[in-house]
């Protein structure tokens, strides 16, 4: 319980990832970078030494085909505004898989960090109160779970030996507080959020998350800019909008947890599209493009594009107030802290949020013995690289990627490795 | 729980069990654990602990998994139970299995229910499951009792429970309040029997009292007391240019006891 809180992690590293490496030989495999060279485990010796990142965020030798980190992605309007890739105006052949490249055991390097979030973790917390470990909130005598994210206090940190540590699910009615109002997290298998807004706040949501309300809640339409990309990318046109006095409760479809995510003023996370569960009136809600798109051509002229881990990611920013933002992951929740340049592969529909620091970029992977063959997609697996600073979480329970096998004719910016 | 002179009195299904039960002989709910009830005033459904079991007429009646679980019968020769077809799971080969003649064959067939229920008698054990990731809901009915649940959520009923299907009421709740046409009625006439339904993640209940009502999700909806009234409403939201699109909620009109799912198919919002 509360009187006895587990010793919180030093520093703003609440994860631990870079305060508990993986053992020699365990864990994922870590492929360097130049603040964190490779490890064993990592690619096999006898690749090419491990250099610093180059500007524009690519290493010498690696593919030259697709656009390149650091050039704007060429996209051109298309009928109804849609933003769709322009292959025309890419470097690199335009054609089939090009040749390799890149000897075995070469190691990308990591492109710059995207713009830094201010750490969440700040002043140091005053006497007798509790720093949660998963969200860095202080809080005083918080009781079974944080006020501010629902982890329970009376629980151990599970981390496995490459450095993910499993969120643990809030527990059954555990509550959350933003400003006035409340949030109690109901149930252990698709749990519910059940929302007591005070009539001073507010929250919005996607519609098809309802799950009741009480008269005194209104619900509105918030407006959104993008209607048309929103539409063909199959996110709801509309965010709905809640006040008023009363209780208010959403779910997800899917078995899971949901994730509490304070959000300090000035900091902010991507999460996947319709991860979203709720979030308070006070953050600012905008979606950004994902930048991660593959295109294939299936025959002679039949192009079509992927977007592995959606073609929008959900941006949840604090310009003015703290806010809260609640996401439902499907099965379990890994976190990972990332240091600067540090890098993990994960599967793309596997990704839940990241901090806004953290960069994304496609990794084409090519198991040793086998070949190229007509519409045989067992020779290409998809990665999506993850670049420090900040955290990654990913869900255990994801939807395939979607890949074809067909020809790739070009994609968003990527490395690749034939093993 | 409650204890009634040597007895424990559950606080789910009220029905009593020996002092030192773990859990409730009538419905398996853990008897050493206290109801979590939100601050909105929804109960959530006792987790029934793996293994657990309990008793109906002269069977019992055995939870197996927690994930998915299981409803395990061992059924005496003096009982019997009813379900849809394609929840079994397995059984012994001397159960033997037969249909329920139901009225309204037709009707049946457009809405998308089973055509016939099927029934199987003791002596030997009989299982059934669903097929997501959910709960059991088990409910002891007392005698003069009638029940309502959506259509597909229930995995079973003794052979005392009479069971029938009644028509939703109104065109537009028919159409919008994503039930389909009928909802299943389940009537205790003069026996006790005994109906388990599957939800879909987590079960809560509230007990609504005469006039109150509450705003649901239409696919969250699973049982309800037959005096409970329900009736569709419409909010029309306003997207602009665009046009408008309508989301459709239940309101639910007391008095009884209502249940609902915290994980359900989004059915009706354009």
């Amino acid at each position: 319980m509360a009187s006895n809180p587990p010793t919180p992690p030093p520093g703003p590293n609440p994860f631990g990832s870079p305060a508990n490496p993986a053992p020699p030989g365990q864990g994922s495999p870590n492929f360097g970078s130049p603040a964190n060279p490779a490890q064993p485990g990592g690619p096999p010796p006898g690749g090419p030494p491990v250099g610093p990142v180059p500007p524009g965020g690519q290493p010498a030798g690696t593919p030259g085909w697709g656009p390149q980190p650091g050039m704007p992605l060429p996209f051109r309007r298309g009928p109804l505004g849609i933003p769709i890739p322009d292959f025309s105006q890419m470097p690199g052949p335009g054609g089939p898989f090009p040749p390799q490249q890149v000897p075995p055991g070469t190691s990308f390097a990591a492109p710059p960090p995207a713009a830094t979030a201010p750490p969440s973790a700040a002043a140091p917390a005053p006497p007798g109160s509790y720093t949660c470990p998963w969200c860095s909130m202080v809080s005083q005598n918080p009781g079974a779970s944080c006020p501010s994210c629902g982890a329970p206090v009376d629980v151990r940190a599970i981390q496995d030996t490459s450095g993910w540590t499993q969120l643990p699910a809030v527990k059954d009615m555990a509550r959350i507080q933003f400003g006035q109002s409340t949030c109690q997290i109901e149930g252990a298998v698709v749990p519910v959020a059940d929302v007591a807004l005070d009539g001073g706040e507010s929250v919005y949501f996607m519609h098809h998350t309802l799950l009741y309300r009480d008269d005194g809640v209104t619900v509105g339409t918030m407006r959104m800019r993008g209607g048309f990309s929103r539409m063909l990318a199959g996110i709801p046109l509309v965010m709905l909008q809640a006040s008023g006095k009363g209780h208010i409760a959403f779910s997800h479809d899917a078995a899971g947890e949901i994730v509490a995510l304070p959000i300090q003023v000035g900091s902010g996370v991507e999460a996947r599209e319709h991860a979203m569960l709720i979030a308070s009136g006070a953050t600012a809600y905008d979606f950004t493009m994902s930048g991660i798109w593959f295109m294939t051509m299936k025959g002679r002229d039949e192009q079509e594009t992927h977007f592995p881990m959606g073609q929008f990611l959900d941006r949840f920013t604090a310009p003015q107030a703290p806010g809260l933002v609640l996401l439902h992951a499907k099965g379990n929740v890994f976190v990972r802290h990332l240091g600067p340049g540090e890098t993990i592969l994960i599967k793309p529909t596997a990704l839940l949020y990241k901090d806004l620091s953290v960069s994304t970029q496609l990794h084409f992977e090519h198991p040793g013995g086998t070949w190229k063959s007509w519409r045989s997609w067992g020779n290409r697996y998809l990665w999506l690289r993850c670049i420090g600073p900040g955290r990654v979480a990913v869900e255990s329970a994801f939807v395939p990627v979607e890949d074809p096998g067909f020809d790739l004719l070009g994609s968003s910016p990527a490395t690749r490795r034939q093993w | 729980m409650e204890a009634v002179g040597q007895r424990i009195e559950c606080q789910w299904c009220h029905g009593q069990s020996p002092a030192g039960a773990q859990t409730c002989t009538t419905c398996g709910a853990p008897l050493d654990v206290r109801n979590l009830v939100s601050d909105s005033g929804w109960r959530e459904a006792p987790r029934l602990r793996d293994m657990t079991e309990f008793h109906f007429g002269t069977s019992a009646c055995q939870v197996e998994g927690e994930l998915v679980p299981v409803a395990e019968i061992t059924l005496t020769p003096e009982d019997g139970v009813f379900f849809e077809h394609h929840v079994m799971l397995w059984k012994d080969e001397t159960v033997p299995v037969s249909v329920m003649a139901l009225p309204g064959m037709v009707k049946r067939s457009f809405a998308g229910m089973p055509h016939i229920i099927t029934t199987a008698r003791g002596p030997g054990r009989i299982a059934f499951s669903r097929d997501q990731t959910g709960e059991l809901v088990v409910l002891p009915l007392q005698p003069g009792m009638e029940l309502d649940a959506r259509e597909h959520a229930f995995l079973l009923g003794s052979h005392t429970v009479q069971y029938s299907y009644v028509r939703i009421q109104g065109l537009r709740t028919a159409l919008f309040a994503g039930q389909g046409m009928f909802m299943d009625r389940f009537v205790t006439a003069g026996q006790p029997g005994l109906l388990i339904l599957h939800g879909y993640g987590n079960v809560f209940e509230r007990q609504l009292a005469a006039g109150q009502s509450i705003l649901l999700e239409p696919g969250a909806y699973l049982y309800k007391d037959s005096s409970v009234q329900m009736a569709v409403e419409t909010q029309k939201l306003s997207t602009g240019m665009f046009g408008g699109t309508g989301m459709h909620m239940v309101r639910m009109t007391g008095p009884g006891r209502l249940g609902i799912q915290s994980m359900y198919v989004h059915h009706n919002t354009e």
